[in-house]
């Protein structure tokens, strides 16, 4: 079954070290800035939410590429920079509603997740349990139990 | 990609930014290689910097005291618990050496802009603000946001900077006004609070430091230092300490500690506390209180609480924690143990910017003094301040950060307090060099005594946290067998061995504060060994460092602090504990081992200033003891001033 990375907010505490495993698997370096995860917090409530790209089945990004450096891998499984076509032109920026794509602060090339190619380190650190990585319906089903728990009376 | 080894050390510990506010003028220096190998950063970086910034002399709240803000070595990588940030000036409290740290992530965030150290000095002639943005430095008005509490500062200054991801480190309005135990906020919640780094902070008309970093952090090795981070995350994950921690916080052993007789209670007179469940991280979660754990930088526990209460007397009430300490400051300490109180104690604490251990301990000794007929409900204004009132200390804790009435002569700190009603008021201050003692009652742990005697900054926790010697964990029985050849001495009540427990653990914790680790990754939880420690270090800077030689660095740093105060004229009597403590039984332990006797401290002290190799009459270090550490500079300055033997 196809995987996902799912979010569960509530369980985050905001440690972000899914910033620093993802910009050093993809950089080598540690730099949130780098990260394809980016946790944004309101720190007056000591809140913090994980926002990641949630793969979306029309991506608009890609849609908005003009060069075709957005793309999917050859088996659809996971996303793509092709960062030899990337011309840093921002629109897949622009294009994404959830504020999931960026650029790299130096070299100004289009930054997504790329799920680690199948095995995101991000889930690896989450000792929270606040990133999974698991079948939709996994996520579904969840939910779906916790909504029905909170209409029982009992 | 960097090749293996390769890297510059600047890439992973960052510059030096001095700031002098007087000529508002700032510049940047890479930190020296020697530097690095020598006190490793952070509080041992800080501490180096002090000594050459300053002289005996040195006023705490003039201009010329320098307030240095040191994010960790490692802070800002994937080391587990590696988020906390030093701060390091001469204290305004105790007038001696202070270093105080606090978790969150301003430190981290420092050091993607490229800053590893920021070290300010003068004083503006109106209030400002520090922005920070990737190493470009701003000096800002602040003279619109002065008078706001903390939580406002920090969203003022995100608004007035145009971007709500930043990190801010703010005073509130008891940092203005030079409370002595105003501490400086990171992240709105997280205090660097002992010993009143906020009032340096005030007294330099600096409301605030905002820093946005958008760099990078490269260790020199890279593949061996996430190998090492993992092992890290790995072993602290597996400690049985571990999930109770996170569960229920800090707070989560109050009812422990209080049944080992531990728990400082009624102003220090009890040493256990009858109702103390509602003051524990289990009650927190049972009743509901706590809503979300929050993790510092890189942090994979989350200790930290926010608590939210939403009915009755201070419904609306939000804040960070309430930590054991605050639990047992503004609780039992007071004889309170109305568990919203105190969360709204705590609210109030960190808005307006104070140490809540301090500003809970003077509230608990106007009480005794209350009602002991030293201090009258007409010096209060009328306040009824008996124990266990909950909602007097709430007043009380408003009258101190604002200076009203009676707040202003606690806002000095108890020892200037009981100098001043009089009387026999000192015997139930419990201070020791000027620093109210955190809730740890000595009298039933004897390591933490002596800890707390020998603390450079005065009686409390954070410089030498011995938690081992409870013996409540497996792994803290293996780490006193490990020191002391045999685990029989996890025992707080035994003398013996006390100095090599507490020499172990103030080595360990110094090399832990300057990576930027917290306390419960290395000497309360134990998984950051000082051999990983090594590593880490050896991975990120290129320099190979054995277990024995960052333990080394760790005496070092420990010992250029005590130099500070030997200087600033401190001699074997300043290593003592409150009047109370070596002097009064509690109901609680009648048994006569059971308070801190003077000739008990001073065999203790004897044995540790022996294993130091430091002066027994005066308690300087020595010549040769200097010299073997490397600080031969430090022992030819302290020789000038005739402070060597």
């Amino acid at each position: 079954m196809e995987k996902f990375l799912v979010v569960y907010p509530d369980l985050c505490t905001g440690c972000r070290l899914c910033e620093a495993a993802c910009s050093y698997r993809h950089e080598g370096v540690y730099s949130p800035s780098l990260s394809r995860v980016r946790v944004v917090k309101f720190e007056d409530r000591c809140l913090s939410v994980p926002v990641v790209c949630n793969y979306c089945e029309q991506p608009p990004c890609e849609a908005s590429c003009p060069t075709g450096a957005m793309s999917a891998a050859p088996d659809g499984r996971y996303a793509l920079v092709r960062e030899d076509r990337c011309i840093g032109c921002k629109e897949c920026v622009h294009a994404c509603p959830l504020g999931a794509v960026h650029l790299h602060p130096r070299s100004g090339v289009a930054i997504r997740c790329d799920l680690c190619r199948g095995d995101p380190e991000c889930v690896k650190v989450c000792t929270a349990g606040a990133l999974r990585y698991e079948p939709l319906e996994a996520a579904v089903r969840e939910k779906r139990r916790a909504r029905a728990a909170s209409l029982n009376p009992a | 990609m960097t090749r293996e080894g390769t890297a510059d050390m600047r890439e992973i510990a960052g510059d030096i930014l001095y700031v002098d506010l007087s000529e508002r003028r700032a510049w940047r220096e890479p930190a020296l290689h020697e530097d690095i190998l020598n006190f490793l950063g952070g509080r041992g970086l800080n501490a180096h910097l002090l000594w050459k910034l300053t002289g005996p002399d040195t006023d705490p709240l003039g201009p010329d005291n320098p307030l240095i803000f040191g994010a960790g070595l490692l802070s800002g990588t994937e080391v587990p618990c590696s988020g906390r940030t030093t701060v390091t000036c001469r204290s305004p409290a105790t007038r001696w050496y202070l270093k105080t740290s606090g978790g969150g992530h301003w430190g981290g965030e420092l050091k993607f802009a490229g800053i590893g150290h920021l070290v300010i000095t003068g004083r503006a002639d109106h209030p400002v603000y520090l922005w920070i943005d990737d190493g470009r430095v701003e000096f800002r008005d602040a003279r619109p946001i002065w008078g706001k509490d903390v939580r406002e500062t920090d969203l003022s200054v995100k608004k007035d900077v145009g971007d709500e991801d930043i990190q801010v480190a703010a005073i509130g309005p008891a940092g203005e006004r030079l409370v002595k135990f105003a501490g400086i906020m990171f992240s709105v919640y997280n205090t660097a609070g002992r010993g009143g780094a906020g009032a340096v902070m005030g007294a330099k008309n600096l409301k605030a430091v905002a820093v946005r970093g958008t760099g990078a952090l490269r260790a020199a090795q890279p593949a061996r230092f996430h190998k090492v981070a993992v092992e890290c995350r790995e072993a602290l994950l597996a400690e049985s300490g571990g999930e109770g921690l996170a569960r229920y916080g800090t707070a989560g052993s109050v009812e422990a500690v209080n049944e080992l007789r531990a728990w400082a209670s009624y102003n220090f007179r009890r040493s256990r506390d009858e109702d103390v469940y509602p003051l524990s991280g289990q009650y927190l979660v049972e009743r509901g209180y706590l809503k979300r754990r929050v993790a510092c930088l890189a942090c994979v526990f989350g200790c930290h609480r926010y608590t939210e209460l939403t009915r009755g007397e201070f419904a609306g009430c939000y804040t960070g924690g309430p930590e054991l300490e605050t639990l047992g400051s503004f609780g039992s300490g007071c004889g309170v143990s109305d568990t919203e109180a105190v969360i709204k104690a705590n609210e109030l604490c960190n808005i307006l910017g104070m140490d809540t251990i301090s500003c809970g301990s003077v509230i608990a000794w106007t009480m005794e003094c209350y009602e002991k007929g030293l201090v009258s409900a007409r010096d209060l204004d009328g306040l009824d301040l008996r124990w266990g009132d909950a909602k007097a200390v709430i007043e009380m804790v408003r009258r101190i950060a604002y200076r009203e009435g009676f707040g202003d002569v606690l806002a000095e700190g108890v020892r200037a307090a009981a100098r001043q009603v009089g009387g026999d008021s000192y015997r139930w201050a419990v201070e020791a060099k000027g620093l109210e003692q955190s809730r740890v009652d000595t009298r039933s742990a004897k390591a933490y005594a002596l800890a707390f005697a020998v603390n450079p900054r005065g009686a409390d926790h954070l410089h030498t946290e011995t938690f081992a010697e409870f013996g409540l964990s497996p792994e803290g029985r293996a780490l006193i067998a490990r020191i002391t050849g045999d685990e029989k001495y996890a025992d707080p009540c035994m003398v013996e061995k006390r100095a090599e427990i507490v020499r172990w653990h103030e080595d360990c914790f110094a090399v832990t504060d300057a990576l930027g680790l917290c306390a419960f990754s290395s000497t309360a939880l134990y998984g950051v060994t000082p051999a990983r420690m090594a590593e880490l270090f050896s991975a990120a800077t290129g320099h190979e460092i054995s277990e024995e030689e960052v333990m080394r660095a760790g005496r070092r740093i420990v010992t250029l602090e005590k130099c500070f105060n030997v200087r600033a004229g401190a001699v074997r009597a300043d290593d003592c504990l409150p009047w109370r403590l070596m002097h009064e039984h509690t109901p609680d332990r009648p048994d006569p081992d059971a308070i801190n006797a003077p000739e008990e401290l001073d065999r203790m002290l004897d044995e540790y200033y022996s294993l130091h190799g430091w002066d027994l009459e005066t308690s300087w270090p020595t010549s040769e003891t200097l010299e073997s550490l490397g600080l031969g500079d430090v022992a030819r300055q302290l020789a000038a001033a005739g402070k060597l033997r």
